[in-house]
């Protein structure tokens, strides 16, 4: 499978090494061989030098051999463009492309149908705001996915010392509860992604990983001692798009909202555009106007400016001084592994909702939705159970998986079914398989169509 | 550096290449030779010692590796195929010294041809497979046939590929390093068994086509015949040879596009264009030359010169006429052929076509900054601009060969070398052509040269195949800090 990727930013980036790993055939656009050179030092892909937009460097990138082209560079236009020539020289060629101008919004189905005939219009600013009001919804989560139109949650949780859980063999985990068990589908121990037997202990200071259907999440959480208070009170730091798009929908939500931005001009916009929200002019981390505005009080603090810098020590500081719960927007993955050390739990990135959604557009066979957790170390698919595919009709445990998976759910048209080794996927069942980064690929295979039926 | 990782992975190189002596024991087999026992002998040692460090060294699956990690691989796998490689030689009799049998092994798997035996037609045909084989398997590259095949190198393959195949411009013809690989394997293969069908038509026998065959391609050079090409003394022989060392001499890359339907794709590479026409001009210089002293016949100055400039340039170094005996200046053009070499990609050695055209270039920027001072100008090959940094490595480079030329020339003249063969001894090793001038010219051979200078010869060798960077660093206080 060929994939053409336009942009090596950090979503081309780690796109690219995604896809390499997993044995695609990945060809690299952009216009700086310094970028390039830095991806090919890492990563076995091809690189093209020269702009994604142009037609020819687009040829010699080998654009009609390609099945996919992601358009993931920095500008709206150039992806534009991208897509467009793709659109002339390979029509069969899938687009996906990442927009992220607020004025595209409305057009995104009219740029499917007509001219570009862009497959995929990702813009990571909506999958932002969507996952800062999922993480809004459950409390102490650090990671909330949805599955089957948000049916099934698929969430990630710190386990706390004291807990009453802490210690316990997950093949215990029944007798100590008494009631429903929760579906733990991975842990992550000291950065390391264990895909758990009977045999493993959970232990405090545990990222676990668990599913269960909506109307369970409130009592499943209890049992991780987790209370859900209703977030009412929203203090945003940061107005650009992310930030003045949560506002608009904290307004349609009726909740208190109050935005802090720095730059005045940027200020007058947002008070001209919102009615409700109050617009404070002045710094995220300036303790005094933190204080002034009662931020003691707030149920929940978002920081969304541009500088990752600011917004974690904005919410440490909004910790600090009394701050219910905070989210922070962070960018750049390495950081990523420090933030639990410094007492940052629930994070957001732009970049890797962008990977998330375009990974599940490429996956082969028919996967529903993906999402990758906590720094890309694995994977959870919710795939179509095709009746032609090596999984179905047969007890789970005589399936034999790649190491490092397990189907985690088997939805079935309107019931969730929480399999064990006997359970049998049938024909057209949703399921939902999670996998380490070395598994992806085996599980793809699985899914697939087998040759002949093609 | 993770040293676990990289003796381990010197191991399983080491595991694979001791597979391939596989291809000698056929040979012996179907020959009924003496050579089985050696060859068996040394074919066990390579197995066992690959095996060994496999076991001792185990270490996790990674999914990075270093550029000095690839680097460390690759000096250290070729210094350790060179060694393993000369087993057979050295198990096969009392004539050969371990340092000759090192010798022998290290010249042919940096293709470079050059031969401490006075006497090749005495060999087994065992051992004579295994000369021609070792040439091939180092002409394209060890390493790069193990990324093709092995599916575990693919992961880093990048860093061992640029650390085997340097090149001013690396270029990937596949996305994936493993196809890269792959194709670059399938094509040298390719052209390898038409030659030999072509030799075979010439009236070559089978085994005589297939060993030239076998060191045509890498550009090696060493022959089954004490007389080299000349044995054969056939104009049709030397035109099917001049053929495909040009061929060899060329980028491989253009190849794959030639051979995808894209015949131009020779012409419009300005290096390759560069390349031909030097090999056509100095073809008529010499053979000018010669047809004014040593043979008056148009036909017979022009093939020999044609054989001689392409086998030089190219790197290969059979020989068809002893060149020693023309004229001064035919003689100094192709010691100058010896550093120029053949193109970048191509599986010839030198300091590559491409890097003399940016050398050149660049001091004609610099001219024509002198006239005028304010003028913005960029380096460009086939009407593409070059990054600064490549112009700055290719200097540097060019620096570093010269540097390493004037150093091994005077150590070798100080071990007891008289004044031409230390010249030509060392340009021909570092540039890995085969025969040099003096005592080790295109009829003699390197049997007279003192031990340490086999040594040092041996070492200029690997410094020219794994061109300088990839071996002199592992010389570098610097890379062994911590």
């Amino acid at each position: 499978m060929k994939i053409v990727i336009i942009g090596a930013g950090e979503v081309g980036f780690h796109i690219a090494s995604r896809l390499a790993l997993e044995s695609k055939d990945v060809v690299v656009v952009d216009c700086s061989s310094e970028a390039l050179q830095r991806l090919t030092d890492s990563v076995d892909v091809q690189t093209v030098v020269g702009s994604g937009s142009s037609p020819s460097i687009l040829d010699s990138a080998g654009i009609r051999e390609a099945e996919i082209m992601l358009a993931v560079t920095d500008s709206d236009e150039v992806n534009l463009v991208a897509c467009l020539v793709a659109d002339t020289l390979a029509p069969a060629t899938k687009k996906l492309a990442r927009l992220r101008g607020a004025d595209f919004e409305h057009y995104h189905e009219s740029f499917k149908t007509n001219a570009p005939h862009i497959d995929t219009v990702i813009n990571p600013d909506i999958e932002v705001v969507r996952t800062i009001e999922r993480l809004m919804n459950v409390p102490g989560a650090v990671d909330v996915g949805d599955f089957a139109d948000g049916r099934i949650k698929f969430v990630g949780i710190h386990l706390e010392a004291g807990s009453r859980l802490d210690g316990v063999r997950l093949a215990d985990l029944g007798t100590v509860l008494q009631e429903d068990r929760p579906l733990i589908a991975a842990v992550v121990r000291e950065d390391q992604l264990i895909v758990p037997t009977g045999r493993n202990h959970l232990r405090a200071g545990d990222l676990i990983y668990f599913i269960c259907e909506e109307k369970d999440l409130i009592s499943q959480l209890a049992i991780f001692e987790k209370q859900v208070t209703p977030v009412k009170r929203v203090l945003i730091v940061g107005g650009g798009r992310i930030g003045y798009r949560l506002a608009r929908r904290l307004e349609e939500k009726s909740l208190a909202c109050k935005l802090i931005e720095k730059r005045p001009e940027r200020c007058d916009l947002l008070a001209e555009r919102l009615d409700r929200t109050v617009v404070l002019r002045g710094d995220g981390s300036d303790q005094s106007l933190l204080i002034e505005e009662n931020i003691p009080d707030m149920d929940l603090v978002v920081t969304l400016t541009g500088d990752e810098e600011t917004n974690i020590l904005a919410s440490l500081l909004a910790k600090r001084l009394g701050a219910a719960k905070t989210i922070t927007q962070i960018d750049k993955f390495s950081y990523f592994p420090l933030m639990s050390t410094i007492g940052i739990e629930q994070v957001v990135s732009p970049r890797l909702s962008a990977i998330n959604s375009i990974l599940q557009h490429i996956r082969r066979g028919k996967v529903l939705s993906a999402i990758s957790i906590k720094g890309e170390a694995g994977e959870v698919m919710e795939a179509l159970a095709l009746p032609t595919s090596d999984i179905v009709s047969k007890p789970l445990k005589k399936i034999s998986f790649p190491k490092g998976a397990m189907v985690a759910g088997i939805i079935r048209g309107e019931t969730i079914i929480i399999p064990d080794g006997d359970s049998v996927i049938e024909p057209d069942d949703r399921i939902i398989i999670f996998a380490t980064r070395t598994a992806v690929r085996g599980v793809e295979n699985m899914l697939a169509v087998k040759l002949e039926y093609v | 550096m993770r040293w676990r990782y990289i003796l381990n992975t010197v191991g399983v190189l080491t595991l694979f290449f001791g597979g391939t002596m596989l291809v000698p024991l056929i040979f012996d087999f179907f020959a009924g030779d003496v050579s089985l026992l050696p060859m068996v002998e040394a074919m066990g040692i390579t197995l066992f010692c690959g095996a060994a460090l496999v076991l001792l060294f185990r270490h996790e699956k990674t999914e990075t590796i270093s550029q000095r990690e690839g680097m460390a691989i690759v000096a250290l796998g070729w210094t350790a195929i060179g060694l393993f490689g000369s087993l057979p030689f050295y198990f096969s009799g009392p004539n050969f010294l371990f340092v000759d049998a090192c010798f022998e092994s290290i010249s042919g798997f940096t293709t470079t041809g050059s031969s401490i035996l006075t006497d090749i037609e005495g060999l087994s045909r065992g051992l004579l497979v295994w000369r021609s084989f070792i040439q091939w398997l180092g002409g394209m590259g060890i390493i790069v046939l193990s990324i093709a095949i092995l599916p575990f190198l693919g992961v880093g393959g990048m860093q061992l590929y640029k650390a085997e195949v340097p090149s001013p411009v690396p270029d990937k013809l596949k996305p994936r390093i493993r196809d890269t690989a792959m194709i670059l394997w399938k094509v040298y293969a390719l052209f390898t068994v038409i030659e030999t069908l072509l030799l075979v038509a010439g009236s070559m026998s089978f085994f005589d086509a297939i060993n030239h065959a076998f060191t045509t391609l890498p550009t090696g050079g060493f022959s089954t015949k004490n007389a080299s090409v000349a044995h054969f003394d056939s104009a049709y022989i030397d035109g099917v040879i001049i053929v495909f060392m040009l061929l060899a001499g060329i980028n491989f890359s253009l190849h794959y596009q030639l051979l995808r339907g894209k015949p131009l794709a020779l012409w419009r590479d300005s290096e390759c264009r560069f390349f031909l026409a030097m090999c056509l001009i100095l073809t008529l210089v010499v053979g000018f030359d010669i047809y004014r002293t040593v043979t008056p016949d148009v036909g017979q100055s022009l093939r020999f010169a044609a054989f001689q400039v392409v086998s030089i340039v190219t790197t290969t170094g059979y020989a068809s006429a002893d060149y020693e005996l023309w004229p001064a200046m035919s003689q100094i053009i192709l010691l100058l052929c010896m550093f120029m070499g053949a193109s970048a990609g191509s599986t010839g050695g030198g300091m590559k076509c491409l890097r003399i055209m940016l050398c050149f270039k660049y001091s004609y920027k610099e001219l024509f900054s002198m006239i005028h001072p304010r003028a913005v100008t960029r380096i460009k090959i086939g009407g593409k601009p070059v990054p600064e940094e490549v112009v700055r490595s290719v200097l540097g480079f060019l620096a570093l060969y010269m540097a390493l030329f004037a150093v091994a020339t005077v150590v070798l003249a100080g071990i007891g070398v008289d004044f031409v063969t230390a010249i030509g001894a060392v340009a021909a090793t570092i540039g890995n052509i085969g025969p040099g001038f003096g005592m080790v010219g295109p009829v003699e051979n390197f049997a007279q040269i003192p031990y340490w200078g086999k040594w040092l010869l041996s070492w200029c060798m690997l410094l020219g195949r794994l061109e300088i960077y990839t071996l002199i660093i592992l010389v570098v206080p610097e890379f062994w800090r911590k």
